[in-house]
């Protein structure tokens, strides 16, 4: 049978997707749109929906409320069709260990109908600059955690799919083993011209790899937009100013400051978040009229983690 | 989908003969196998083997065994090793799935019965062969084609069912075990039932004779695995599999 297919330039559109557990919410009126290309990152802590939303994507589980298109396809009545054009690496690798990496690989190629002769070029292109292709004919079940998690992101591309969904995909990895995927999945991503749906609760990761990324918490996206804009629109230029003499009495001073948003202080330095980074001459001013031995003073803006962090209290902030 | 159907059904028979059962026995356990069923016992039973009530075990009763032995990691197994979802995220269909392990179970029954039979043919006709080629009789040979199918798919289904609904491949054969232990109680059970009704039931077959009581159970077979394996398309939702 036929399936319609939806005209869309978006390979993600969702419209107040909703779906609970009990009386927990997993996935709150979830409202996305990821156009195709895009490589976006889903942010959260654990917990926040991030999974559960890729398997509403996926159609492996129906929402209670809302729509999910992906490529096209409605995911609760076409989801044979989201998933025959899509890859997934989802909480667990998923590898069978006691196949070698080629018969992994070629078996996620049959399933998809490739030809022999497709698998085994396939199979050559992803290992070899993995650096797995001349180990492919081993048991995976004795290799380090960081190679079968490069072996099942080769296996999600295997069949050239359209979109990828990746579910933390470094998590429980050791920090080189880390970089070392991250660096991997950014060049594949770059030669492959795909769009990714990564979930991650690792920042750094979304900087280097996303194009696009979003915040959920306990279901509900907070913001969305690019690492840049995300930094813009929620995080003030802050100051990081080390001396001596910061009394409680000229931090109480600082705060009736209108130029300030906030201040704290961390290891012996002030951490001043400014609502204009062009006056922030003033702020030395005070502190030095005040008596303040002044050291050093950096300007910087806020990361994504601190960006992702200020999300993430100020939504406590508005539950309380 | 049949092209699906053979891709499932050949990579499980391919993790079973290649690398032993799930658990970790030994690919080698199967050569026990033949080697008691096909060469030990038909020794032991000498030219009769061929006709001995044994030897119909091995075709009627064996392949509920043997498969039941593997088949409770099909599904379970999986969720087990964290690879169910992976599957489930595939192109593959619920109906794929589902029949592929299925077909996998059930040639691994049937191959391996018929293996056995032929290795004691083989050895029969060495050991005991001096008088003339020593085969099967027809009856048998039908008996075993059918019925090896028939208990191998019953296995199949009901290991299927039951390793679809548990959480670990030992909870499913725990069960399995149950299950056989179910099957066993009839004949068990035989000690207690008056002597008349026995006789009754004694009469009324003698008076059927042995093919209509084969096509009989034949039948019956065929429609409880039918059965099953409705029950089992049923309980194949991708969402419950996932979050059981």
């Amino acid at each position: 049978m036929m399936q319609e297919r939806q005209d869309t330039m978006n390979a993600i559109q969702t419209n107040q997707l909703t779906r609970s557990f009990g009386d927990l919410k997993a996935v709150d009126r979830l409202t996305l749109e990821i156009p195709r290309g895009t490589v976006f990152g889903f942010l959260g802590p654990n917990g926040s929906g991030k999974t559960t939303t890729i398997r509403l994507l996926l159609g492996l589980l129906d929402a209670e409320e809302g729509t999910a298109q992906v490529l096209g396809f409605d995911t609760r009545k076409q989801a044979d069709e989201v998933r025959v054009r899509c890859g997934a690496l989802l909480e667990y690798h998923g590898l069978y260990e006691r196949l070698s990496a080629a018969d992994n690989l070629d078996y996620y190629g049959q399933i998809w109908h490739m030809s022999k002769a497709d698998r085994e070029k396939r199979i050559r292109e992803l290992l070899e600059p993995l650096d797995l292709f001349k180990r492919r004919d081993e048991p995976i079940g004795r290799w380090s955690r960081g190679m079968k998690q490069k072996l099942a992101v080769a296996r999600t591309l295997m069949h050239c799919p359209e979109l990828v969904f990746l579910d933390e995909p470094t998590a429980g990895l050791d920090p080189v083993a880390s970089a070392a995927l991250r660096d991997d999945l950014a060049s594949l991503v770059a030669q492959e011209g795909v769009t990714i749906f990564l979930t991650t609760h690792n920042l750094a990761e979304a900087e280097k790899l996303c194009t696009q990324v979003g915040v959920i918490n306990h279901g509900q996206l907070l913001a969305v937009g690019s690492p840049a804009d995300l930094r813009a629109r929620t995080s003030a230029p802050r100051l990081y100013i080390a001396g001596r003499g910061f009394t409680s009495q000229i931090v109480e001073g600082l705060r009736g400051n209108a130029l300030i948003a906030r201040v704290q202080q961390h290891k012996g330095e002030l951490i001043v978040d400014l609502n204009d980074l062009t006056r922030s001459h003033e702020i030395v001013t005070q502190l030095t009229g005040a008596g303040v031995q002044i050291d050093e003073v950096r300007k910087e803006k806020a990361g994504l983690e601190e960006v992702f962090l200020r999300l993430v209290d100020e939504e406590k902030q508005g539950e309380e | 989908m049949i092209t699906d159907i053979f891709t499932v059904a050949w990579k499980e028979l391919r993790e079973m003969l290649i690398f032993g059962d799930p658990r970790g026995r030994s690919k080698f356990s199967l050569l026990i196998v033949i080697g008691v069923f096909g060469v030990f016992i038909p020794l032991q039973n000498g030219s009769d083997w061929v006709t001995s009530p044994i030897s119909i075990a091995v075709w009627a009763w064996m392949p509920f065994i043997w498969v039941s032995s593997i088949v409770a990691d099909s599904f379970a197994g999986e969720r087990e090793r964290h690879t169910l979802e992976s599957l489930l995220a595939t192109r593959l269909s619920d109906r794929a799935i589902l029949f592929g392990k299925l077909l996998a179970a059930l040639v691994y029954g049937v191959v391996l019965t018929w293996i056995v039979l032929l290795v004691s043919l083989v050895t029969i006709n060495i050991g005991f062969g001096g008088q003339g080629l020593i085969l099967f009789p027809f009856e048998v040979t039908l008996g075993a084609f059918v019925f090896s199918i028939l208990i191998s798919g019953l296995s199949a289904s009901i290991g299927v069912l039951v390793s679809l609904r548990t959480a670990s491949v030992r909870q499913a054969q725990q069960w399995m075990s149950t299950g056989m232990l179910l099957l066993f109680l009839p004949f068990m059970l035989v000690r207690y039932i008056p002597q008349e009704w026995l006789e009754l039931v004694d009469g009324a077959l003698a008076n059927t004779g042995p093919l209509f009581i084969g096509v009989g159970l034949a039948v019956i077979l065929f429609v409880v695995e039918t059965i099953l394996i409705a029950i089992a398309m049923r309980l194949f939702q991708r969402s419950k599999l996932i979050l059981d």
